[in-house]
Parts: structure tokens; C-alpha cells; sequence
């Protein structure tokens, strides 16, 4: 019954499961013989969605309502504009790097002075505020893609200790947002907000304070995503975000972390992530036609959550 | 593409006397239902090109390209009721769905309006469609694999966008050219759509469980350069990978062909078929008669003219081909 508590009381652990699962089924296949090439395929790209998913975490458990859906913008931007300062001249690295924390900054920024100053709801601001950063990617370079510098393009492919580079980025990110989560003021003030706002205006923390920095560390790390991404990639694609809309909200949703509000988790974001890298690929591999593929992605999405979810929330 | 263009503008001179006397005075629009991704900017790039030289020299009196902002049917049906208030006397369609705006299609038709629509076609029957053979394009790319690979072997798909006419239609064509040649097999299909990060993802998921002797890999356009990443960073050698016309992924082909005899080709529609569909609506109104239906060829590159394609797209863009009103005529006569 311990056991079985230990489960109960933590919702990460059904994507692990889920995730090894997949995994597991996906090596099979072949035997075992692709163990190492999809162990290092899934941390390589889950690395990208972990990145988003933390911004997102935090965004979303600000309570209901709460959610930010200009993360694809923000990494087309991000990337768009980066690789065009940067024009593949290594010396231009720092700046890149910081023109990329400018985008995140200048977003968040727009996003939170669009929900706060004139009282639209955050998912319809986040929205229209998308519509204008993607224009502006756009206006930036109309879809050309330009290289990354060499240095950077190869640090993203390359591994260390056999785990990919961006994982290990990741990692370092994702014990950032751990100890500010678990350990720190700024974490407590988010879960309290999305538990009750009001209560936690009455109870002294500056509400609109934390809220604004959420919107932006959302913010700055999806462009940090779409930065790295380009990087990876070869080029910043005017379309590279649009995934990551969907996967940054269902990652948070898969890993445990309350759709309502209130209580969020970073474990549960890399089991996710892993996760939903993993059932693409283990259909792909056992050759599921696009439509099998589809519902059967959907249909173990919704196990998992319910799984996670009738265990979680208490 | 240098001389289609000055063809292109002598077919203009040597045609302004005839055209001039009944298009002068018309407006045309484009209505199109995306712009987010490199191919649409290519295509939005040159319709802006040509009918502002066209509309300098007095053969049209206007030429409105209008990108609606989220590739919704609804809102493009929308669109094209505004269109028609305008009162614009032909308008260029690249549809969101071939289905969902005909009702709009309808209505422009039915208050006189040419309606040519292209890439994206309409199904509506009164409107004149600018159609690309996908089916014999992914065709094609078998066609040449068989060349290139006389002893067959296995092959990797990667797909476009799920559920799209157009990832279908180039799908059955690669299968169908498999089914003829069965010293050819297709061991994995993966959905990349159309884009190089989404491919690089997809390949890169799949090949770890794929037989190591792949010795092509079949695509359908602006996923070719993800693939070979992705097979690079598996450390795999490369097969034979099918590009399609982007910038990165014929400087890729070059750099690999310079390197080592690196072969393959190279097949996409040019974004510049906008430009075809322009001069097509243009001899409509001037009069001519026009079949409903058309062919445009697709843009091929081959180990031969890589380099020119290559020196003639611009870095991170897509090989491209502007039509003039001449070879409107051509594609019109059926030459």
C-alpha cells in the first residue's frame, strides 16, 4: 500500500512509464539493435520540447486561463533573427545569443502589457500577439534561411558523454526551473496564484509581478528553443515553431502538472517529452498508416493523462 | 530563369499592342491562404515582380496580391466575397481546400469574375484550375532511382503533410512507380510535412529501426537536407536522397557532389507558377479562349545544371522559374 502511495503521490511518474514503455516496444523490434540510436534520437529532440514545456509549466499553473500560445512565434522569431545577426560568423555568437534573450524579453513584455494594460484574457493575447511577431519573422527575412555559425551548428549535433549537447542544456534549464520551482519564493508565488488568486493578492505577493516575470520566462525560453532549434536544423524555417504549440501545452499536460492550476512539475516535462518523441517513432517503425498513426497517438495521449491525472490531483 | 525573364518582357512588348487595347483597364487579384513558410514567400516575391512590371507597362491596371492570416477555408471564402465588392474582374486563387470556398467561387463566377485558381486548386467547375501531375512527379522520382540504382533496393518515404490532397497524390505516384519496379521497396514511411525540422524529427525517430542497407530515400520536397542530417548524425551512410529545389539542399547536394560524386535530382513545383496563373487569367480576360484545366510542368534539377540552378536561387531560397505571358500561351496551347 506504501508502494502504491509513493505512485499515487507522484503524477511524473505515468509518462516515465509510458515513455519506457514505448521505448521499449519501439527496440524490440529490431532487437535491441537501435537501443542506443533512439535512446540518443529521443533525447536529442525531447531536449526541445523540454525547453518550451518549463516555459509553459509555469504559464499554465497560473491558474485557469492561463496559457501561452505564442511560443511558435516566438521561436520563429527568435531563430529568424538571430541567424541574421549572427550571419554565420562565429565571432557573432554572443550577440546572437543575446539579440535571442532580447526577442524572449521584448515578448513577454508585449504579452503580459497586452493581458495586464488592456485586460484581454492571456489565451486571446497570446494569440493575436503571435499574429504580429510571426509577421514580423517574416518581414525579417521572407523565409530565407541562412546557416548557422559552424561552431554553433556543430555544438548542437555533437554529444558528450554520449548524451546530446541539448539535453545536457536541457538538464542544466531544467534544474534552473526545479530549485526556482520547489526551492525558491518566485515558484511558491506562481503555485500560490494558480491556487487562488485572489487569496494570494490578500496574502502580500505581488501578484502582477510574478505573473509578468511567468509570461516572460515562458517567453525567453521558447526562444531560447527556437535559437537552439535553428541552430540544429541548418536554418530557421518560418514554419519551425508550429509544432511546438501543441506539444509545449501537452507535454505539461502528460507530465503531471495541473491544467487548472496550482501545481506544477518538472520531472514529469522529460517524461513527456520522451514520450511523445517515442510514439511517434515506435508507430513509424511498426509502419502504422498517417490516419492509424493519428488515433493511436490520441488514444494513448488520453491514457496517460487519465492515468496521471486520477492518481494526481488530490 | 534569366531567359525566360527576357523573353518574358520582349513577349510583353512584342504582345502590348494586342493585349493592351482589352486589359488595360481590368484589376486582378490573388487571393492566397498562406504565406508562413519559404515557398510561399518565393511565390508571393515573384507574383509582386512580374504584375508590377506588367502593370507598369499598362497590360493590367492592377494586380492585389491578399494573404488571409490563418489558412482557414472560411476565412478565405470571406476573402473573396470582399474581392468581388472590389470589384475586381479576375481573381488568382492558391485555395485552402479544393472543396470548402467553392460556394465563394460560385458567387464570383456567377457576378462575372474570371476565377483561376492554382497549386491549390478548386473543385467548383466554373473556375479554371492551374494543376501540377504530383502523382507523376513522385512517379518520376522512381524513375530516376531506377537509373541511378540499377540493382533496387531498400527505400525510406517521407511523407508531406498528413491529409492533404497533395501528399496523396505524390504518395500514389512513389507507389505506384514501386509497384512496377519490385526490385524496389519501401521498408518506412514517415510523415515530415514539408518542413526540414519536422523531417530531420521524423527520420531521425525511425532510422535507428531501419535495415541498414537504405539506398534511397524518396521525399516530396523541402525535406531532402533534414533527411541527411539526420542520417549523418545517425552516422549512416548517405543514400540517394530526392531533393526538392531548396537552397540548402542543392548547396548540400553540390558540397557532397564536389566531395565525393554525390548523384541524386531534384523536383518541386516552382513558387513562380503564382506568375503562370497571373498571365492565364490575363489572356482570359483579354478573350482567348482557355481550357478549364491545366498542366504546369514541374521544375526538375539534375547532376548536369545543379550548379546553374544553384547560382540562380538565392541563399536559403527556392529554385524558381517566372512565367511569362509567352509561355502562358504556350501552356494554353497545350506546346
Amino acid at each position: 500500500m506504501t508502494a502504491l502511495r509513493f505512485v499515487f503521490a507522484k503524477p511524473w511518474l505515468w509518462s516515465f512509464v509510458a515513455a519506457f514503455g514505448t521505448w521499449l516496444v519501439t527496440i524490440l523490434f529490431t532487437g535491441g539493435a537501435s537501443t542506443l540510436g533512439l535512446s540518443q534520437a529521443a533525447l536529442t529532440f525531447a531536449a526541445f520540447s523540454i525547453i518550451v514545456g518549463l516555459g509553459q509549466m509555469f504559464v499554465v499553473t497560473l491558474g485557469p486561463g492561463n496559457v501561452d500560445l505564442s511560443i511558435p512565434a516566438t521561436m520563429t522569431l527568435a531563430g529568424t533573427v538571430a541567424l541574421k545577426v549572427m550571419d554565420t560568423q562565429d565571432g557573432a555568437i554572443l550577440l546572437g545569443l543575446l539579440v535571442t534573450l532580447g526577442v524572449g524579453i521584448g515578448i513577454g513584455i508585449a504579452n503580459y502589457a497586452l493581458i495586464k494594460l488592456l485586460r484581454i484574457p492571456p489565451i486571446i493575447a497570446t494569440l493575436s500577439s503571435s499574429f504580429i511577431v510571426q509577421s514580423i519573422a517574416i518581414a525579417t527575412n521572407r523565409g530565407i534561411r541562412i546557416k548557422p555559425p559552424a561552431v554553433l551548428a556543430e555544438f548542437s549535433i555533437a554529444s558528450f558523454l554520449g548524451v546530446p549537447n541539448v539535453a545536457w542544456l536541457a538538464l542544466v534549464i531544467s534544474v534552473f526551473a526545479w530549485v526556482l520551482l520547489e526551492k525558491g519564493l518566485f515558484g511558491r508565488w506562481v503555485s500560490a496564484i494558480g491556487q487562488n488568486m485572489r487569496a494570494a493578492r490578500l496574502a502580500g505577493i505581488p501578484v502582477d509581478g510574478v505573473r509578468f516575470l511567468t509570461y516572460m520566462l515562458c517567453a525567453v525560453l521558447a526562444a531560447i528553443a527556437g535559437f537552439l532549434l535553428s541552430c540544429f536544423s541548418g536554418g530557421a524555417a518560418l514554419n519551425m515553431g508550429s509544432e511546438y504549440l501543441l506539444t509545449s501545452i501537452a507535454v505539461v499536460v502528460i507530465g503531471g502538472t495541473a491544467v487548472a492550476g496550482g501545481f506544477a512539475n518538472v520531472p514529469g516535462i522529460w517524461g513527456a517529452s520522451l514520450f511523445l518523441f517515442l510514439v511517434v517513432s515506435m508507430l513509424n517503425t511498426y509502419g502504422a498508416s498517417a490516419g492509424v498513426r493519428m488515433v493511436l497517438t490520441g488514444v494513448i495521449i488520453i491514457a496517460v493523462i487519465i492515468a496521471a491525472s486520477r492518481k494526481a490531483v488530490r | 530563369m534569366k531567359h525566360a525573364l527576357i523573353l518574358g518582357s520582349l513577349a510583353l512588348a512584342l504582345m502590348s499592342g494586342s493585349a493592351l487595347a482589352d486589359t488595360a483597364g481590368k484589376k486582378i487579384a490573388l487571393s492566397n491562404n498562406y504565406a508562413g513558410n519559404s515557398w510561399r514567400q518565393a511565390m508571393l516575391q515573384s507574383w509582386d515582380k512580374v504584375t508590377k512590371e506588367a502593370v507598369a507597362a499598362g497590360v493590367v491596371a492592377a494586380a492585389d496580391p491578399f494573404t488571409t492570416a490563418e489558412n482557414q477555408a472560411t476565412e478565405q471564402a470571406a476573402q473573396i466575397q470582399n474581392l468581388i465588392l472590389q470589384g475586381y474582374d479576375a481573381i488568382v486563387v492558391n485555395a485552402a481546400s479544393p472543396t470548402a470556398i467553392n460556394g465563394a467561387v460560385k458567387e464570383a463566377c456567377d457576378a462575372g469574375i474570371i476565377v483561376v485558381s492554382f497549386d491549390g486548386i478548386v473543385d467548383e467547375p466554373c473556375a479554371w484550375r492551374i494543376a501540377v501531375d504530383f502523382a507523376a512527379m513522385g512517379k518520376s522520382e522512381v524513375d530516376y532511382l531506377k537509373t541511378a540504382l540499377p540493382n533496387g533496393g531498400k527505400l525510406l518515404e517521407i511523407r508531406g503533410l498528413a491529409g492533404v490532397f497533395v501528399d496523396d497524390e505524390i504518395s500514389k505516384g512513389i507507389h505506384a512507380g514501386v509497384a512496377e519496379n519490385p526490385q524496389f521497396e519501401i521498408v518506412g514511411s514517415v510523415h515530415g510535412d514539408w518542413a526540414q525540422d519536422v523531417a530531420q524529427k521524423a527520420v531521425a525517430g525511425i532510422l535507428p529501426s531501419l535495415p541498414a542497407d537504405i539506398v534511397g530515400v524518396v521525399t516530396q520536397g523541402g525535406d531532402g537536407y533534414g533527411a541527411a542530417q539526420a542520417f549523418a548524425a545517425a552516422g549512416r551512410p548517405t543514400p540517394v536522397i530526392i531533393m526538392g529545389n531548396r537552397q540548402d539542399e542543392l548547396a548540400w547536394w553540390k558540397e557532397q557532389k564536389d566531395a565525393n560524386g554525390y548523384q541524386t535530382m531534384s523536383v518541386s513545383i516552382a513558387p513562380g507558377v503564382s506568375t503562370l496563373a497571373f498571365w492565364v487569367a490575363q489572356q482570359i480576360l483579354d478573350g482567348k479562349e482557355v481550357p478549364k484545366d491545366l498542366i504546369v510542368p514541374f521544375l526538375r534539377i539534375d547532376q548536369d545544371n545543379l550548379e546553374a540552378n544553384l547560382a540562380a536561387t538565392p541563399t536559403g531560397g527556392v529554385a524558381n522559374v517566372e512565367y511569362s505571358q509567352a509561355d502562358a500561351i504556350a501552356v494554353i496551347d497545350g506546346k
